[in-house]
């Protein structure tokens, strides 16, 4: 039997062609994803690496809100040039506690994987809440909003910190306890400050 | 090759049929859709201002760029392109199989459930509930709710299939199926996740395996919707304007597996240069390239099946959009290979050379061939003509000069921000401050604006068109033909 | 055969160029030598003469200057790549003839893509001032044009009447833009192996 004549076989029967294409188009994910996706070494937190603290964390959750990463890479790539613009290349075991990964695939305004400690908390306060300010010809939009709004309401912070502890991130359960008071007072811009200064830093201890 | 068997070439017919199918549910999907065109892309527009005028959100944080963007992506993608994609399957499934719809009921549940899905899902997006992964935004409530409706759409497909009465199915409807069973598959493992409340989730993977797993979604979302669920309407669709059968029927079978087979992997050219395992990068460049082959096979189908039909041009004028889709496809289709080789990628990855590549696909190729299919189905659903042919031949002009001008601007602006992005000067520092570049491309996106606006205007006059051809009327009702002499496709 | 005069006509009085040209038998190797070569040759001659005297202008603050041995190597490259993709796209045409019932004759495709160039050529006088952004300004207006003609010369010059006419001419946008594509690519990936400004890769 010629292909033609046995591809009749498969057109002629939906479950054989539901099955063909389940098949045919799992190989790729079956190789390539799976075995990634087991490789706990791509996942094992580097040395010095910690879980983002109460700050932090909802400082990202807040660029995650924000679209932030729609213009903002956070991958600085092994090229000489990025590594002179913006520091040490991005490495799997600092991203381990990011969920989702953050690395972007657009690059309108600069990477911020290295941007801790590069600016004063007060430039990114000013930048953030009105970037022109700070930066004349800036294209960013503004975000008055976020130094209006308290960073934690109720018990969200310990929500979102237990949520984590159950697929593996580290928190003690007085972190969790504290969080609440660790947020006191501050606006979402503070915490969102935090999560910006801690960029690039958290793992090997050093601004570049 | 012009006498290649056709796949609807088919057994002798049971018995004598008087249902008729079911085509208001799909003139009603038609009509969502382009209602989505219309919001989906004047979001385009606008976040295309705010790039140029960034005050444009006036501080308010619903019409803020990184929010506006993610509705501008769902609501074409899965409000103009799901819905089209939808109308068109049912539409096409009950003709090739000779049978109305199965379980109409639930069909009309997929186009209101997921037309309310899109829309409480963009306010979603507009008041900051994002999941923060690209083109898979939505919290989990809408991931549920997505999956739902898919498996009901799938139910509606594959039991009108399973229901046929035609033994051969038709190509298109490989095409749709492999739509229906990928996405499942992807947005299913994608979407996996922790809730925390109802409007924020965490991944259940993290770091550069979430990388991974991301992009496996995101390359296979544009492969088997944008490319693949868009080539089940290419051929269901071109083979009916062209009133032959499609040129190489052996061609459409190789196309279709090696397709199926080979964007599965191609996911990891998005992640070159990044902290995931280098045979995976590299595995993923070598399949996107052999990616090629499949998908300009198809190309050549199309172009040979319309070629043999050129005298359907003089009399119908959907048919300029499919030739002219056809020659995105390519360019898109090629330029994506090119751009997932290393070396290449190392310039145009993080530019809006990406952004230009995307719309290139997504205006030249997705949207002419909706617009050229609307513009021919509609008509055949209210049984008249088209209101206006002389506005779909001006839509005609404003989409090709969209689309290029959009293409050109930003090849221009993505070149110059890779180059000059990693230019060194004498004593190997960066020879350009990031804000200097970002500043240059003020003229790049202003002539974007213009791209998008034209593009817009466009897609206005389709829907004023249709609108003119669907006011104060019905949908007619069609039979499946009482012999199988007429069954092409 | 006044080829030069059948391009400034083609601009003027188009229809009128194109059945002229219709009817003439062009011999390849003469439109190829007096029409060709000298459109392929314009833009890189304008190209080095801008490069060297302003300095390629990407947008930012300072231009780039490219050392004169190394501009000259791209200049010439460029004029290879347009010789290439105008011969080429002839080419391209003559084997897409048959299937859309054209005119089969090389010298008439080798003359219709000469005047479907001419308007880009002419645009490319801006390479004098080699800033990306007013290039692509004017290049804009001038792809439209060329575009028009071959839409509208097409079906005249290899007499294949309307309809099939715009489909080959759809046939070879696509075989262009890929081209196009390629370039970009090629230019990139040689830049980002070390021919170019040093760029840190």
């Amino acid at each position: 039997m010629n292909a033609v004549g046995l591809h009749r076989k498969l057109e002629e029967n939906a479950g054989l062609l539901i099955f063909g294409i389940l098949f045919v188009s799992a190989i790729g994910g079956l190789v390539q994803v799976l075995p990634s996706v087991m490789q706990e070494s791509l996942v094992a937190p580097e040395a010095g690496a910690r879980p983002y603290g109460p700050a932090e964390l909802a400082g990202r959750d807040i660029y995650i809100r924000e679209g932030c990463g729609t213009c903002h890479s956070q991958q600085v790539r092994p090229l000489l040039a990025e590594i002179k613009r913006y520091g040490p290349y991005s490495r799997a075991g600092e991203s381990a506690y990011d969920r989702p990964f953050l690395w972007g695939s657009k690059r309108t305004g600069p990477d911020l994987h290295r941007v801790g400690g590069r600016y004063t908390d007060l430039w990114h306060r000013l930048h953030l809440l009105d970037p022109r300010s700070v930066v004349p010809n800036s294209i960013m939009p503004a975000y008055p909003w976020l130094g209006e709004r308290p960073a934690n309401v109720g018990d969200t912070i310990q929500r979102k910190m237990r949520a984590l502890r159950m697929v593996g991130h580290p928190y003690t359960e007085a972190q969790i306890e504290g969080a609440p008071q660790a947020l006191e007072g501050m606006m979402e811009v503070d915490a969102l400050v935090a999560y910006l200064q801690g960029l690039g830093v958290s793992s090997d201890g050093a601004a570049p | 090759m012009a006498n290649a068997p056709d796949a609807a070439a088919a057994e002798p017919i049971r018995g004598p049929i008087r249902e008729t199918y079911r085509d208001r549910v799909v003139t009603a999907l038609v009509a969502f859709s382009i209602i989505w065109s219309l919001l989906g892309m004047a979001a385009g527009v606008y976040i295309a201002a705010e790039l140029v005028w960034p005050s444009l959100d006036f501080g308010w944080e619903w019409l803020s760029f990184g929010r506006l963007r993610s509705l501008h992506t769902n609501a074409v993608i899965f409000g103009f392109g799901v819905s089209a994609l939808m109308g068109t399957a049912f539409y096409s499934v009950q003709r090739t199989c000779h049978v109305p719809l199965f379980a109409p009921g639930l069909a009309w549940f997929c186009c209101f459930a997921w037309q309310i899905g899109v829309l409480c899902g963009g306010i979603s997006l507009l008041a900051g509930w994002s999941g923060g992964k690209e083109y898979a935004e939505l919290e989990w409530p809408f991931d549920i709710a997505i999956a739902v409706v898919w498996v009901c759409f799938a139910v509606v497909f594959f039991g009108t299939i399973a229901k046929r009465r035609i033994k051969p199915i038709y190509v298109s409807n490989w095409f749709y199926g492999a739509l229906i069973i990928v996405i499942a598959m992807l947005h299913i493992v994608n979407s996996l996740a922790i809730p925390v409340s109802i409007s924020k989730s965490y991944s259940l993977f993290a770091g550069a395996q979430d990388a991974i797993v991301q992009w496996w979604y995101g390359h296979n979302a544009v492969g088997f919707l944008l490319t693949g669920g868009f080539l089940g309407m290419l051929y269901y669709f071109l083979p009916k304007h062209a009133g032959r059968p499609i040129w190489s029927y052996r061609l459409s079978i190789i196309a279709f597996w090696a397709f199926t087979y080979s964007y599965i992997w191609a996911g990891p050219h998005h992640l070159h240069y990044s902290a995931i395992p280098e045979w995976v990068q590299s595995l993923g460049m070598v399949m996107s390239l052999i990616l090629l082959a499949p998908s300009w096979a198809t190309m050549v189908n199309g172009i040979m099946t319309v070629a043999g039909a050129w005298q359907k041009l003089r009399v119908d004028p959907a048919l300029k959009f499919i030739v002219l889709s056809l020659a995105f496809y390519g360019l898109a289709t090629f330029e994506g290979p090119m751009m997932a080789i290393k070396s290449v990628n190392v310039v145009s990855h993080f530019t809006d050379w990406t952004v230009g590549h995307v719309h290139s696909g997504a205006l030249g190729w997705n949207a002419m061939i909706t617009f050229g299919t609307f513009y021919f189905l509609v008509p055949r659903l209210m049984g008249t003509a088209l209101y206006s042919v002389r506005l779909a031949n001006i839509h005609f002009w404003l989409a090709l000069a969209g689309t290029m001008l959009y293409v050109l601007a930003m090849w221009g602006a993505g070149v110059s921000q890779g180059l000059l992005w990693l230019s060194l000067d004498e004593i190997g520092e960066p020879s350009f401050s990031f804000k200097d570049i970002m500043a240059s491309m003020a003229p790049y996106y202003a002539l974007r604006l213009v791209a998008g606006i034209v593009f817009l205007a466009g897609a206005g006059l389709l829907a004023y068109n249709l609108f003119m051809t669907m006011r104060g009327r019905r949908t007619v009702s069609a039979s499946p033909p009482a012999s199988d002499s007429e069954s092409q496709p | 055969m006044p080829y030069s005069s059948s391009l400034i006509r083609a601009i003027r009085s188009p229809t009128d160029a194109f059945e002229t040209l219709a009817r003439t038998d062009p011999d390849p190797l003469a439109v190829f030598f007096r029409q060709i070569v000298w459109l392929a040759l314009l833009p890189p001659v304008f190209a080095f003469i801008g490069a060297s005297t302003f300095g390629w202008r990407l947008g930012a603050a300072q231009p780039l200057y490219l050392p004169s041995d190394a501009l000259t190597l791209v200049s010439i490259g460029y004029f290879f790549t347009l010789l290439f993709g105008l011969v080429s796209t002839a080419f391209v045409g003559r084997w897409m003839a048959p299937t859309y019932g054209a005119d089969g004759r090389f010298g008439i495709h080798l003359a219709l893509v000469g005047i479907v160039a001419a308007p880009m050529v002419a645009g490319s006088a801006f390479h004098l001032f080699p800033h990306v952004f007013i290039n692509l300004l004017a290049l804009i207006p001038a792809l439209i044009w060329s575009m028009y003609l071959l839409y509208k010369g097409l079906p005249i010059v290899l007499g294949t009447g309307p309809e099939r006419g715009m489909l080959m001419a759809s046939a070879l946008i696509a075989y262009l833009l890929v081209g196009a594509v390629t370039v970009l690519g090629l230019t990139v990936a040689l830049w980002a192996s070390g021919i170019g400004p040093s760029i840190g890769v």
